[in-house]
């Protein structure tokens, strides 16, 4: 079991997460029910991602509470591979209601991939913007358009608003692990620019995934039927915009069939939402 | 006459032959008439109507009969101000000519701000001549909205108009917003904004638009004779059943149906006119046109006079 360790050694005292299966184990464990009625099972899923899911709620139902979100992006350990099968942790209730997909539907076999993760952490101390951006590559401060420092970094391919407070947001990333990393680089930038840099209380604030659902969707059908959580004006936005309660996510629905998901703040529930809405959206296909 | 109290909160006037009658109301004379036998239940009714009118051939200057303006009460919350007039004789004047009693002014002031919207509605109404009717649901609309105060950082004005546009919706005559942000000072955006939170604040919804409600309008501001108006909402209609024009806006699709009636009929409009008309740009319009196109033999109506043929009809 190897822990990808690419960053340097974070505070550990959050220890591994208890119940019996941890994040570092093995996809091809035998140790993995494989189908256990509470989510409907892919049969073949080559990313494995919603039977980690299945493990993970297992392993959480039994006793665990809500555990934090930054315990959880810190511990998962992930390939460097982006949009491949990262090991994560969903953050559940103790009481995680079912997902409404009766049992007997099959699950979509489709994955959302996710498209941008924005975060935010803070350096801890306070900033002199200017001297960031003159020392700093790739910075541009504008003070009069946008009080906060625009650095760019190439690798992972990202972009962070610096603000004097010490604060910093970073957006671009393609996925949880990628995003921390940006973020510490990022941190170490300023660090090298000579300031006490810092790095406390990385969050991530959302996340965006977009999928195919491989064919056209009746939106009209769909804002009848699904009225208090549908809103589609054509002459506004030509996508059917689908807020959905549980879990809070919006989704964006075209007719084309593809779909964009927000408002996540963890990779689960961007996979809840799109299993939730798969089946509605079996029922709005367009049939010419 | 009987005027029985039944110790309800309010007394209520039946007629004694009838007493399961609604009793028609009719203000002109005051009276409460039961519409089965015809007797008047209830007289000396408050009138509420209008100021009534008296044409005397004396110097009109001074109306007895003026008992103020019509009492709105659905939208003012019981407006019953006293507003003092300006005085006449010398005896209305303090010391440096000015008036006493300058109090003319302040009148609900509460309820100021949602009259102004109700002017700032009627205004913009009458812009586009709508009814009577659909003003009076904007009012209501705006009156809801203002009540639940949900919105109320955001401009009145803004909120007018899009109570304005939801209006026209309910009441299935939908207007595009760019025809009411041409009315209104706000910008599309913030309409489309209040719009939908207007929507979740008060809990309803909207149908959708489709193409044919606006064929009427598009088509006689062009000055196109009937058939060809007819022609187009088949086309339109058709177009959508058939799926021609997936995820294209009803306005773009309306727009490009009305170019290909008027363009195989005698009145030829250009994409330009039909697109000033419509708030469509032209290149949409030629967007929509060419997805059309194709299957142009199928769309148009059985019983139509082509004056160019189908074969014939422009390209882009």
């Amino acid at each position: 079991m190897e822990q990808n360790n690419s960053l340097p050694p974070f505070p550990q005292g959050l220890a591994s997460p208890q119940g019996a299966m941890t994040p570092g184990l093995p996809i091809f464990s035998p140790m993995m029910p494989y189908g256990t009625g509470l989510t409907p099972q892919p049969v073949q899923n080559t990313n494995s991602l919603s039977l980690l899911e299945e493990q993970q709620r297992h392993g959480m139902v039994g006793g665990s509470g809500q555990t934090p979100q930054l315990y959880h992006s810190q511990v998962s350990t992930t390939t460097a591979l982006p949009g491949n099968t990262p090991l994560y942790n969903t953050p559940l209730t103790p009481m995680t209601p079912v997902t409404p997909a009766t049992p007997a539907s099959e699950s979509s076999g489709i994955v959302p991939q996710l498209q941008n993760i924005v975060s935010t952490v803070n350096l801890g101390c306070k900033l002199d913007l200017k001297t960031i951006a003159l020392r700093a590559r790739n910075a541009e401060y504008n003070p009069k358009r946008f009080a906060a420092v625009i650095m760019r970094i190439r690798e992972p391919r990202t972009t962070a608003l610096i603000f004097s407070s010490g604060k910093m947001v970073c957006t671009g990333a393609k996925s949880e692990e990628q995003s921390r990393l940006a973020a510490r680089k990022y941190a170490r930038v300023v660090q090298k620019l000579g300031f006490p840099a810092k790095f406390l209380d990385f969050k991530i604030q959302n996340m965006v995934g977009s999928c195919d659902v491989k064919f056209p969707i009746r939106l009209e059908g769909l804002v009848l039927t699904h009225q208090q959580f549908s809103s589609y004006e054509p002459e506004l936005f030509p996508g059917l915009i689908y807020r959905m309660i549980k879990p809070r996510i919006v989704l964006l629905i075209f007719v084309s069939g593809k779909v964009v998901l927000t408002g996540a703040k963890v990779r689960g529930e961007i996979y809840e939402a799109f299993e939730n809405i798969y089946p509605i959206l079996k029922g709005f296909r367009k049939t010419t | 006459m009987a005027s029985t109290s039944r110790g309800d909160s309010l007394p209520k006037v039946q007629c004694p032959n009838h007493p399961d009658a609604i009793l028609v109301e009719d203000y002109r004379a005051g009276d409460m008439i039961c519409p089965e036998c015809g007797l008047v239940v209830g007289d000396r009714v408050i009138d509420v109507g209008s100021e009534w009118r008296t044409f005397t051939n004396e110097k009109a200057t001074k109306d007895p009969s003026r008992v103020g303006d019509t009492q709105n009460p659905l939208l003012n919350g019981g407006d019953l101000t006293t507003m003092i007039s300006k005085g006449t004789g010398a005896a209305s004047f303090d010391e440096f000519g000015n008036s006493k009693y300058q109090n003319r002014r302040t009148m609900s002031s509460s309820d100021r701000a949602m009259l102004n919207a109700f002017k700032e509605i009627t205004t913009m109404a009458d812009r586009i001549n709508l009814p009577r009717n659909i003003i009076d649901r904007t009012n209501n609309l705006f009156k809801q909205v203002y009540e639940q105060k949900s919105l109320k950082g955001r401009s009145n004005d803004a909120i007018a108009s899009a109570c304005l546009y939801i209006a026209c919706r309910q009441e299935g005559v939908p207007r595009t917003f760019k025809e009411i942000c041409a009315v209104s000072r706000i910008s599309k955006k913030e309409i489309g904004r209040c719009f939908k939170l207007i929507l979740k604040a008060l809990e309803t919804s909207v149908d959708l638009i489709t193409t044919g409600d606006f064929m009427s309008r598009f088509c006689s501001n062009l000055g196109l004779p009937k058939q060809v108006q007819m022609a187009a909402t088949y086309i339109a209609r058709k177009a959508v059943e058939l799926d021609l024009v997936p995820g294209r806006s009803p306005i773009s699709v309306a727009a490009a149906a009305i170019y290909m009636a008027s363009q195989a009929s005698a009145e030829k409009k250009t994409q330009k006119e039909i697109g000033d008309i419509a708030g469509v740009a032209d290149v949409t319009i030629r967007q929509s046109y060419r997805l059309i196109y194709p299957r142009a033999a199928d769309l148009f109506p059985p019983d139509f006079k082509f004056d160019t043929p189908v074969d014939k009809l422009p390209q882009l």
